[in-house]
């Protein structure tokens, strides 16, 4: 028989035990390392899952280099956007620009483009090995439902010597608002302006046809399980998870899958950056020869004004400077000169 | 004599004087506190409410109650209509009932009637380990394992068996609204049944007794004595397995293909009001989405408030009687 006051003593003990680990643990994570007056000012940002792999990274690193926590909440460009309007966080992150209305409403925030990374359409037909050429207007009138059989003579013509299956295609789409989805459109806009009228740009967008699946996971359950398919998803995901990638064409008449390479070719094409940062690399110039069509920058959304000021700026600073070390084994290559110039000019502009 | 105890009045000897402090206010202090404790319940429930029809004013003004029949869902142009995922929802809800409804109500009498007595708490134990399985690995298991399943032999078997039923077409995929009716069904039997038990358990053993004194087989006392007892309350634990399942969104969005237009074929994808809320509610427009959103949302709050009303009101009725019986 357990008397009562044993029972109240193990429970005591039990709650003192938990309070010591509890101390202990949190004593061993403030860890030692250089830092300025910015020591210990966590900071916490939100949005683009398409950056998450690349911030994990950085946020282990900066906080072994200055002490500072980085948390980080993949929910989306869209929540992003949201929670920086909102001032809730303080940085956000996104695959697409502020659209006019969003940047009004979000008066002080800051874009500043952080890395550089890109859309892959993959697909999954039985008996067509990686490298299919796809055209822009090919794969505009895929994605619209105007072509629905991958042996479909605009996709022969483009791919002279592949034994193309009658298969029914099936485009596979992002169900949820996407920062792949913004890139995919913009650059679908700008090939087809069936596309532009009927569809348009957007995180989140009216597919004609398809089938929809939710996040990347969701996409890729659907695209390997379907003959057929055809879907976009971002570029370090195709390339872990081993998908046929399509060779898109780019204004030059060059079929390119996403490489580092390409992806950089396409940045350097842009030489002026406009006022407030906001680029579109997709469907490069015709002097760009190497440049992949569908790459994009995803920025930081800061606020001109902050009590974090001095945090965000290191922050951001270490981003897109140290940080890009990170990048090339998660696909996002490296910023190019013109842009790490304007954005350390934004940068300056973040004050408390 | 019946002695009920909310109004029982406490025996003279034990007022006034002979009681402490704490005593004599410690029934005042108890009612306060219950009360305050539902009153919290309600106030959440209407601020709920005044919020979603607040954030849904906007579409409501501007689409009006050709919402519930125009079938779009635009967000680059602003353009919504809910017909498509109001129908979505009736079929993948409606679907798992018929399914769930015979398999809760034969797990409910197998448990109360059938069963070794030794057994029945483990096989009841079971069951209601199903309604312990987080959605989300429900949906991953469904898109991963059933779909494909689904897609390559049971979809077609059942279209050369009944395929001049429009329902079973002659298009299969691994995502649509036949698999999210298989989930729902997984989801809906534990609620179903549990509460069926119940409901069997208050059958009066002496009417039960006296069927089986007459000569009648189990199955004839089953079908004389306890199913027709117990209609109005299987038809309410019925309907609140309907709730569940108009509102499930998480298991429902990875299966059921997140895709427009309303087809007689279910085997093709489609969406239900609450995938979609679930989907595109993260970094919705705040101006146009948004409010289309919560007016899919008010549209699933008044079919809940209808299900459960309707639902505890046939219970009540099977309580009652057994009272009166009793």
């Amino acid at each position: 028989m357990i008397s009562r006051k044993s029972i109240l003593a193990v429970a005591c003990c039990g709650v003192l035990a938990l309070g010591v680990a509890a101390c202990g643990s949190s004593s061993s994570s403030s860890t030692s390392g250089g830092s300025s007056g910015t020591a210990n000012t966590p900071l916490t940002g939100a949005g683009s899952t398409l950056i998450a792999p690349l911030m994990s990274k950085w946020q282990s690193d900066y906080s072994s280099r200055t002490g500072n926590t980085v948390t980080y909440g993949a929910i989306g460009s869209g929540g992003g956007i949201e929670q920086i309007t909102a001032g809730t966080v303080d940085f956000g992150a996104s695959d697409a620009p502020l659209t006019p209305d969003q940047q009004k409403a979000a008066a002080d925030v800051l874009m500043i483009p952080w890395a550089l990374s890109s859309t892959d359409p993959v697909y999954n037909i039985n008996g067509v090995s990686d490298g299919l050429r796809l055209d822009g207007p090919t794969l505009a009138n895929i994605f619209l439902g105007n072509i629905t059989a991958w042996n479909d003579p605009a996709i022969a013509k483009l791919n002279p010597g592949v034994t193309l299956p009658s298969t029914k295609i099936t485009p596979v789409y992002r169900s949820d608002g996407s920062g792949d989805t913004y890139i995919l459109t913009d650059y679908l806009s700008k090939v087809s302006s069936e596309w532009k009228s009927k569809v348009g740009v957007g995180t989140e967008v009216k597919f004609p046809t398809g089938v929809g699946g939710k996040g990347n996971d969701g996409v890729s359950a659907v695209l390997s399980k379907t003959d057929g398919a055809i879907a976009y998803v971002g570029a370090a995901y195709a390339a872990s998870n081993g998908f046929n990638q399509v060779a898109v064409e780019n204004a030059a008449g060059k079929f390119l899958q996403p490489t580092l390479g390409t992806i950089s070719a396409a940045a350097a094409a842009v030489k002026t950056i406009p006022s407030n940062n906001a680029v579109s690399l997709t469907d490069p110039p015709k002097s760009a020869t190497n440049a992949y069509p569908l790459a994009s920058y995803t920025y930081v959304l800061a606020p001109s004004t902050s009590d974090k000021a001095d945090s965000l700026k290191e922050f951001i600073t270490y981003a897109i400077g140290p940080g890009q070390s990170f990048g090339p084994s998660l696909l996002f290559a490296k910023l190019p000169s013109q842009i790490t110039s304007a954005d350390k000019a934004t940068i300056a502009k973040i004050g408390g | 004599m019946t002695t009920d105890a909310a109004t029982a009045q406490p025996s003279p000897l034990l007022a006034g004087k002979n009681r402490g402090f704490i005593d004599r206010f410690g029934d005042r202090a108890l009612y306060i506190i219950t009360l305050l404790a539902a009153l919290l319940s309600v106030a959440v429930v209407l601020g709920l409410a005044y919020k979603i029809v607040d954030e849904a004013a906007p579409a409501m003004s501007k689409f009006g109650l050709g919402f519930l029949t125009t079938s779009n869902f635009d967000p680059v142009h602003g353009e919504f209509g809910a017909a498509q995922f109001i129908y979505g929802t009736a079929v993948s809800s409606f679907g798992a009932l018929l399914l769930a409804t015979p398999i809760s109500v034969a797990i409910a009498l197998f448990l109360t009637e059938l069963a070794p007595r030794s057994s029945r708490t483990a096989i009841g134990t079971l069951v209601e380990l199903l309604a312990g399985i987080p959605s989300v690995i429900l949906g991953l298991w469904g898109i991963i394992v059933l779909g494909p399943v689904l897609n390559d032999t049971i979809e077609p078997a059942l279209h050369s068996v009944l395929g001049w039923i429009p329902l079973f077409g002659g298009t299969y995929s691994l995502v649509g609204l036949f698999p999210a009716i298989l989930i729902l069904t997984i989801m809906t039997v534990p609620i179903v049944s549990s509460l069926t038990r119940e409901i069997f358990a208050t059958v009066p053993p002496t009417d039960k007794e006296g069927a089986l004194a007459l000569g009648a087989t189990r199955w004839e006392m089953i079908k004389t004595v306890v199913l027709p007892y117990s209609r109005p309350g299987i038809i309410g634990a019925v309907i609140l397995g309907l709730g569940r399942a108009v509102g499930e969104a998480i298991a429902v969005t990875q299966v059921i293909g997140n895709t427009a237009g309303i087809h007689s074929n279910i085997f093709l994808p489609a969406d239900t009001l609450a995938s979609k809320i679930a989907n595109t509610y993260q970094g919705a427009d705040p101006s146009t989405t948004i409010p289309a959103l919560a007016y899919f949302a008010v549209i699933l709050f008044v079919l809940s408030l209808i299900f459960n009303s309707v639902a505890r009101l046939l219970v009540r009725r099977v309580q009652s009687r057994a009272g009166r019986a009793g």
